[in-house]
């Protein structure tokens, strides 16, 4: 394997933005979960609950609201007022509909899926018609006196429940009045001064309303006669959310203390028809609020400020009991967020709204194999670019030769210049960038640092050469057939010649860039790609997949290699396929051509196409044995797969020059530290 | 009848010289004159005069002046016109002041406003309907897309009815919004997410700090360990600029002085 030197940097400040709304799509079992910096991100539950796509966010908008209605469309509103649409082909914002009602608090599909309803801080019910290309203000309901913070529609769409400060209204839809106030108790822990906010309800088909507020109750309501028939308090803190599944036999609710509570409908003796609900799972997956939960057909998802997305498979609702009925939490971005320049060893960590650039330090010690060596030079602070206007950055890039930053936004594209003398850095932006480079889902230099490819959330690619401070267009590939699946990847190959991309229905495309035209598609798989990579001299196109599956295709030849072939035929060690999170970066080494190193948040792993593959009774994991083993045996249990799972976790690796690698680590106590205050917890003895 | 002595007052010296006269000359002729009501009992005409023997001593043994009912009014009538004319004055003045100011706000008004011809443009271009973002035009940042509907029933703010203009002038392609309606919509904004802090946040909900939070498990363990961020890294961060700063220094100045 050799020996490295390994750059373990734990600079990077990266915190996650917590998690606001999630919205459950049965038909195609997809999750939009939202995030409160106006991040809206799409989780594909079947292909290994990978984030597809997403929608960068903006300082003006924060979302309250998040929903799916009929035919795949994704409605959200926020406190800006607005009603939101997202067009999931295009990745940007259809439109965006402004209710007049001030901020909005809370908005519901009908569940026929034609009307959408959004509760404002007026106090009004808004209703809307959703219209196949946008959406139509119908009429106001009975203005209330404080701001609906909750809404649901009865499953017949006849009566909705809104859940304001202190009381909860049942309307009627057709006549558009308050058929019922329900008010609500403030006793919270024997002190009723703060007010009750109603943060959840819920309607049953029965008639039934459950409604979940800030005092830490969880009520039953008869909504024909507007009593309240159960109450069961269940949390000292505030219960923020609440989802009911389809069959409407259980709901699971979400609490500041970040516990998950699961309601169910039982029978109360084993023979007898009367059912009632009982409070039957306790979940504690987060350290905070749990501001949002979803109840799928299998599965309890839940999200809140900790920044985790929590899936919990349901025993009993999981058919085939595998490793795909385990929990998952999902913590580290599926995609890359830091960019490498390696022959000035800089490094471009991208945030929300700024871009850092670092210097690696340098050491002249050596040492023995898990040494730490001391640093003889600290790395460095160059540079903190913020970014203009309110919009988050969408995706940066930094050229290998360290003189060139790219980054992107939904309006705009900001390319600079970078001098460097002795140990001064100057800046220079190049002005005047093309309208329809704005948007870019990816943006990746080549290696020589003469040309800029940038995709655009149209799907078309665009090739620049980039001059001393100036640009030239070059090209445009138009978007190929086949529809948007997930994010476009890019890769380029180290000689220049070919431009590989993912993302639509077609499968991986391949660009000659020399003739610039499309050279070959790799067939389509079923999972969507999650890396990319062009390895040098052999020009074979390394992609992996979701699904833990990775391909190796040989451009040149247009086929899949031998070893490719081998490996998919035996298929993978079953530990390599139950790993959690996706590969994110692949990289090769320049003079070993049968090494490839690839990396997820919790390993690294470099496969050496030289050795044998493991089959499922080896050990996948095998660290170095100790010297004293005989070489036999080393030789014996030697695979192709070497994983260390020293560094994590990882949020990004790659190999400077041949003897060094950068680890990239976030541990995730740095991230806690910076999280906003939990609910206090009693703890007896302290 | 009460005489009054001429004191220190506010009308100015020549006035008061002038008056000296007069009230010497028609002092026989007050005794007349009771129709200006002055107390001439002796309960109101003591305390005054208490005030004087403390003051002056040696008027004690003069008599007072007389003073006629004419020249007292002709005084009073001359004291109001003065008071009359300096209010006239103070008035013109004033007014003429607000007239400057105004002129002045009217020109840098008009060096703020846009040029005549683009608000020309502006005011004859009608409404917008629901804005797409298209890929052609490069709208400004602030973006804000209204439509007017007609509601049937009332809402508490007015309707907020701009007038979005799109396209003035064949070059630009730039929206224009009524800044006081943004700043309605910032303030609700504001106020909404003030409200979410305090219900989440404010007095009243039992937080607690990260790092008690963290810490919680360290004291139940047999061995008490320290909190979880013990350390407070961001204390002192000056001094410890300074100090590096320093050291570099002092290790360059060793450098050239040993050479």
């Amino acid at each position: 394997m050799g020996e490295f030197k390994v750059h373990r940097v734990r600079f990077f400040n990266y915190i996650p933005s917590g998690i606001r709304c999630v919205a459950y799509n049965n038909q195609s079992n997809r999750l939009a979960v939202s995030r409160t910096d106006g991040t809206v991100e799409i989780y594909n539950l079947s292909a290994n609950y990978f984030q597809e796509k997403f929608f960068p966010g903006h300082e003006s908008r924060a979302t309250e609201a998040l929903c799916w209605a009929k035919g795949q469309r994704l409605f959200s509103a926020g406190l800006n007022g607005e009603i939101i649409e997202y067009d999931l082909q295009a990745l940007n914002i259809k439109y965006a509909v402004d209710a007049f009602g001030g901020p909005i608090w809370s908005m519901a599909v009908s569940p026929h899926g034609s009307q959408l309803l959004v509760g404002c801080e007026d106090g009004s019910v808004k209703l809307f018609q959703i219209t196949p290309d946008k959406i139509q203000f119908e009429r106001n309901f009975d203005r209330q006196k404080s701001r609906i913070l909750s809404l649901c529609w009865h499953p017949s769409g006849t009566h909705v429940a809104a859940g304001s400060i202190d009381y909860i209204s049942v309307f009627d839809v057709k006549s558009g009045s308050a058929v019922h106030k329900m008010l609500v108790d403030r006793q919270y822990m024997g002190v009723s001064k703060r007010k009750c906010i109603i943060w959840g309800v819920a309607f049953l088909s029965d008639g039934t309303v459950i409604s979940v507020d800030s005092a830490g109750k969880v009520q039953f309501w008869d909504s024909a006669t507007g009593t309240l028939v159960k109450n069961h308090l269940i949390a000292n803190a505030d219960v923020q959310s609440i989802a009911v599944s389809d069959q409407e036999d259980s709901f699971v609710v979400g609490t500041a203390e970040g516990t998950v509570f699961h309601f169910q409908l039982v029978s109360v003796t084993s023979n007898s028809s009367e059912k009632q609900w009982v409070r039957t799972k306790p979940f504690q997956h987060h350290t905070h609020d749990v501001r949002a939960v979803a109840h799928s057909p299998t599965a309890l998802i839940s999200g809140g400020t900790d920044t985790h997305l929590v899936i919990r498979p349901l025993m009993e609702k999981v058919e085939v009991k595998n490793y795909d009925a385990a929990l998952r939490k999902i913590t580290f971005p599926h995609r890359r967020l830091i960019s490498c320049s390696k022959k000035r060893q800089l490094l471009l960590f991208q945030f929300t709204h700024h871009l850092e650039l670092w210097r690696l330090g340098s050491t002249v010690a050596t040492g023995k194999n898990g040494d730490t060596l001391p640093l003889s030079r600290n790395a460095d602070h160059l540079l903190h670019l913020k970014t203009k206007g309110p919009e988050n950055i969408i995706c940066s890039c930094i050229s290998p030769c360290g003189s060139w930053i790219a980054y992107s936004t939904t309006s705009r594209f900001f390319l600079y210049r970078l001098n460097y003398e002795h140990d001064n850095i100057s800046l220079q932006r190049v002005s005047k960038m093309p309208a329809f480079l704005r948007s870019a889902l990816q943006i990746l230099f080549s290696e020589d640092s003469t040309k800029l490819f940038v995709a655009s959330n149209q799907g078309s690619l665009h090739v620049i050469r980039l001059l001393e401070g100036s640009f030239k267009h070059l090209h445009t590939f138009q978007p190929q057939s086949g529809t948007v699946e997930s994010m476009c990847l890019l890769a380029v190959s180290p000689d220049g010649n070919w431009l590989a991309s993912s993302g639509t229905s077609a499968g991986v495309h391949v660009y000659n860039i020399k003739h610039l035209k499309l050279h070959c598609t790799v067939p389509s798989y079923n999972f969507p790609v999650t890396a990319l990579a062009i390895a040098p001299n052999t020009n074979n196109l390394v992609i992996a997949h979701s699904d833990q599956q990775v391909f190796e295709y040989s451009i040149p030849d247009k086929q899949y290699t031998e070893w490719s072939r081998t490996i998919q035929k035996q298929g993978f060690h079953y530990l390599w396929l139950q790993r959690d999170t996706p590969i994110t970066h692949i990289s090769f080494h320049p003079k070993r051509p049968m090494h490839i190193l690839l990396h997820d948040a919790y390993m690294f792993c470099i496969i050496d196409k030289s050795l044998p593959l493991p089959n499922d009774k080896t050990l996948l994991y095998n660290p170095l044995p100790p010297t004293k083993e005989s070489d036999v045996i080393r030789r014996r249990t030697a695979h192709a797969f070497k994983i260390s799972k020293i560094y994590k976790p990882l949020l990004f690796m790659d190999l400077l020059d041949e003897r060094t690698l950068v680890a990239v680590e976030r541990p995730l106590d740095d991230i806690i530290a910076q999280l906003p205050p939990p609910i206090k917890k009693k703890k007896f003895g302290t | 009848m009460v005489q009054l002595r001429p004191r220190a007052s506010r009308i100015p010296a020549s006035a008061m010289v002038d008056e000296g006269q007069p009230p010497s000359e028609e002092e026989e002729e007050a005794e007349h004159g009771l129709l200006l009501g002055q107390p001439s009992s002796g309960a109101a005409a003591e305390p005054l005069e208490e005030e004087d023997e403390e003051g002056d001593d040696e008027l004690d043994d003069e008599a007072p002046e007389e003073l006629t009912f004419a020249s007292a009014q002709a005084e009073a009538r001359e004291e109001e016109r003065r008071v009359r004319e300096s209010v006239r004055r103070d008035k013109t003045l004033l007014k003429e002041k607000r007239k400057r100011r105004e002129e002045l706000f009217i020109e840098q008004k008009k060096r703020k406003l846009l040029p005549d011809n683009i608000l020309e443009k502006l005011t004859t271009a009608g409404p917008t309907n629901i804005k797409k973002p298209s890929g052609k035009l490069k709208e400004a940042n602030l973006q804000k897309k209204k439509e007017e509907y007609e509601k049937g029933s009332d809402s508490k703010n007015a309707k907020e009815k701009v007038q979005k203009v799109q396209s003035v002038g064949q070059n630009k392609s730039y929206v224009a919004l009524r800044l006081k309606d943004q700043d309605l919509r910032d303030a609700r904004q504001q106020a909404a997410k003030a409200f979410i802090q305090n219900s989440l946040y404010g007095p009243g909900t039992n937080r607690t700090t990260i790092n008690k939070f963290l810490s919680l498990e360290n004291k139940r363990l047999p061995v008490k360990k320290a909190a979880a961020q013990f350390l407070n890294n961001a204390w002192g961060t000056q001094k410890k600029q300074n100090a590096k700063r320093f050291k570099r220094r002092w290790m360059v100045r060793k450098m050239k002085t040993s050479k």
